[in-house]
């Protein structure tokens, strides 16, 4: 926020006409900055169509401004005027729009469900609850996994600070599973499969039996964006369809693609597709909850799910009045 | 000479608070001071994340810098006033020295966490790579910059190799010695949010906290964090500062 106070002191005069002209010019050709996060193979989709040349098809020219390693991060991108559009999670898009961070639009779903919790390879547990106790790890607060995380840990009956809840990020996960200084974690895929497939760990609970169908990650664009260009941000949407559709038709050849973005062995990578929802259908009811869900974890101030949900959604006409 | 040194910082706060009001009144949301202050307050009361408070962490951050700096000055300047006295010695090692000492400590958060695990060790280590170069290189210095006149005096009196290290070599060291621990301190405290990707298994510590409320959005919040990480490193210095004057009373 900073951030923009400076530039709207210092340099909004002179470069407002500059960025304005760049904006304008980049849209009459169709050009839209999009992000993702990195090896994050629920955003297979975004991958598939950059391959297939569906972006080009549809006339989208698409230029990668940014691969994050978190969606907070992602988010400073947002309110530094960086990007047009992403492929986030859930979680920290409501959290940056709730907080006024940013203004965004949910364009499309990408993915439903595709987390899951892990224990050690030989570890006793059989349920959540059989952790009290122990240390696990997330890959962020306000995170999707982090949600799932305390819902898991509500109906098991266990308290906030019932587990020793610590940050990690993803690729450190595996190899602190295994040298035992975690009992346990939470992340997206592929890595639950990965800590599998290297012996070090097994599925405790797939995100599935925590919040069936819960949303995961989403393709937003900023609002600004969405209200200045939006038959091209439709574009987007179409090549998202698209691509959710092909990679749901076409599982092996979609494999191939992701190995190529995430550097992993096509086996693994299959794998951790079976875990994964790929669509593209908002569900509001699932909406509504992760607001609620968020709210509770006071994570974002008290908000009305529905009122909040009829701004942040690009098409609201599913929203009850 | 105090006072003027509060004007610039005064009017720079006075500033951004009136540039946040004007931007708010146009509908844009900027934190502003009082936003900084009310994350402080977030922080003492309700924690970041929340339920971890802001004693603990500070007290968690200040174990880790403690651990990291003192192993570098106990490493660093025994090392550093070998260098300078010997040129045997500075042969074999000051290449080495000079192949690390650019690296930076962020660098080595990849390696610190498979060789220490996500605990206070992997932590202290980071710490330790920022405060150790400027440890030896000072250190080398001071006996390096020492009129050899002394040696040679201490000599011709008749003095052990002990007593020209004990009374001669490291007394004359030390105030490049002590210029070195102000250094040295400085990076090891600014190396800390590094430091803390690395000991993650407590949650609690200054470098934690801030890139948890990075997680959580709080702007307000990752201000507060680093006003408490530059009051804490000010704190630090201002007292190192006052004990290298009573021990170079002498001069």
């Amino acid at each position: 926020m900073n951030h923009r106070l400076c530039r709207s002191l210092a340099l909004a005069l002179v470069l407002a006409p500059v960025a304005w002209s760049s904006g304008k010019a980049r849209a009459a050709e169709g050009r839209v900055r999009l992000a993702y996060l990195q090896n994050d193979l629920h955003h297979l989709a975004l991958w598939v169509a950059l391959e297939k040349g569906f972006f080009r098809e549809e006339g989208v020219s698409v230029d990668i401004a940014g691969v994050f390693h978190t969606g907070a991060e992602m988010m400073s991108a947002f309110e530094g005027g960086d990007l047009d559009m992403a492929y986030v999670g859930q979680a920290p898009a409501t959290i940056a729009e709730a907080r006024g961070r940013v203004r965004l639009r949910v364009v499309a779903l990408v993915n439903a469900e595709g987390s899951a919790v892990v224990v050690g390879a030989g570890a006793p547990y059989r349920r959540l609850g059989d952790l009290r106790g122990a240390t696990v790890a997330m890959p962020g607060y306000g995170s999707v996994q982090d949600v799932l995380l305390r819902k898991a840990m509500a109906e098991e009956g266990l308290g906030p600070h019932d587990l020793k809840v610590i940050v990690l990020k993803p690729p450190e996960m595996i190899s602190a599973l295994g040298s035992g200084d975690i009992r346990g974690f939470i992340a997206w895929e592929p890595y639950p499969t990965r800590a599998r497939a290297q012996g070090v760990g097994r599925i405790l609970v797939a995100s599935h039996a925590i919040w069936a169908g819960h949303p995961c990650c989403i393709l937003v664009a900023a609002q600004a964006f969405a209200e200045a260009h939006r038959a091209l941000v439709e574009a987007v949407r179409r090549v998202h369809v698209r691509a959710t559709g092909y990679l749901r038709a076409h599982p092996e050849e979609a494999a191939a693609v992701a190995v190529r973005y995430t550097g992993m062995d096509e086996a693994t990578v299959r794998d951790a597709m079976k875990d994964v929802i790929y669509a593209d259908e908002l569900s509001v009811e699932a909406e509504r909850e992760m607001v609620r869900s968020l709210v509770e974890q006071q994570y974002i101030p008290p908000v009305d799910p529905a009122d909040f949900l009829r701004r942040f959604l690009l098409d609201t006409e599913s929203l009850a009045p | 000479m105090r006072r003027q040194g509060l004007v610039l910082p005064v009017l720079l706060v006075a500033a951004w608070q009136f540039g946040a009001l004007l931007a708010g009144a146009k509908g844009l949301e900027v934190t502003s001071p009082l936003d900084v202050l009310r994350g402080l307050a977030d922080l003492v009361k309700g924690g970041m994340p929340p339920g971890h408070r802001l004693p603990k962490h500070v007290l968690y951050s200040l174990v880790r810098v403690f651990l990291g700096y003192s192993a570098a000055i106990a490493s660093g300047v025994p090392l550093g006033l070998a260098l300078g006295a010997s040129a045997r010695v500075r042969a074999f090692i000051r290449p080495l020295v000079d192949f690390f000492r650019p690296i930076p400590p962020l660098a080595w958060v990849p390696l610190a966490i498979p060789w220490f695990g996500i605990g206070v060790t992997a932590a202290a280590f980071i710490i330790f790579l920022g405060a150790f170069f400027p440890l030896v290189l000072n250190s080398a210095a001071g006996v390096n910059t020492l009129d050899p006149v002394y040696v040679d005096a201490a000599r011709t009196l008749d003095a052990s190799r002990l007593q020209i290290w004990t009374k001669v070599l490291v007394p004359g060291a030390m105030p490049c010695i002590l210029t070195g621990l102000r250094v040295a301190l400085g990076i090891a405290w600014m190396t800390l949010v590094a430091a803390e990707f690395t000991d993650v298994r407590e949650g609690y510590g200054l470098g934690y906290m801030v890139m948890a409320a990075r997680d959580l959005q709080r702007t307000d919040v990752v201000l507060a964090g680093m006003l408490v990480i530059g009051v804490t490193g000010l704190a630090l210095e201002v007292g190192l500062r006052a004990a290298a004057r009573r021990i170079l009373r002498w001069k």
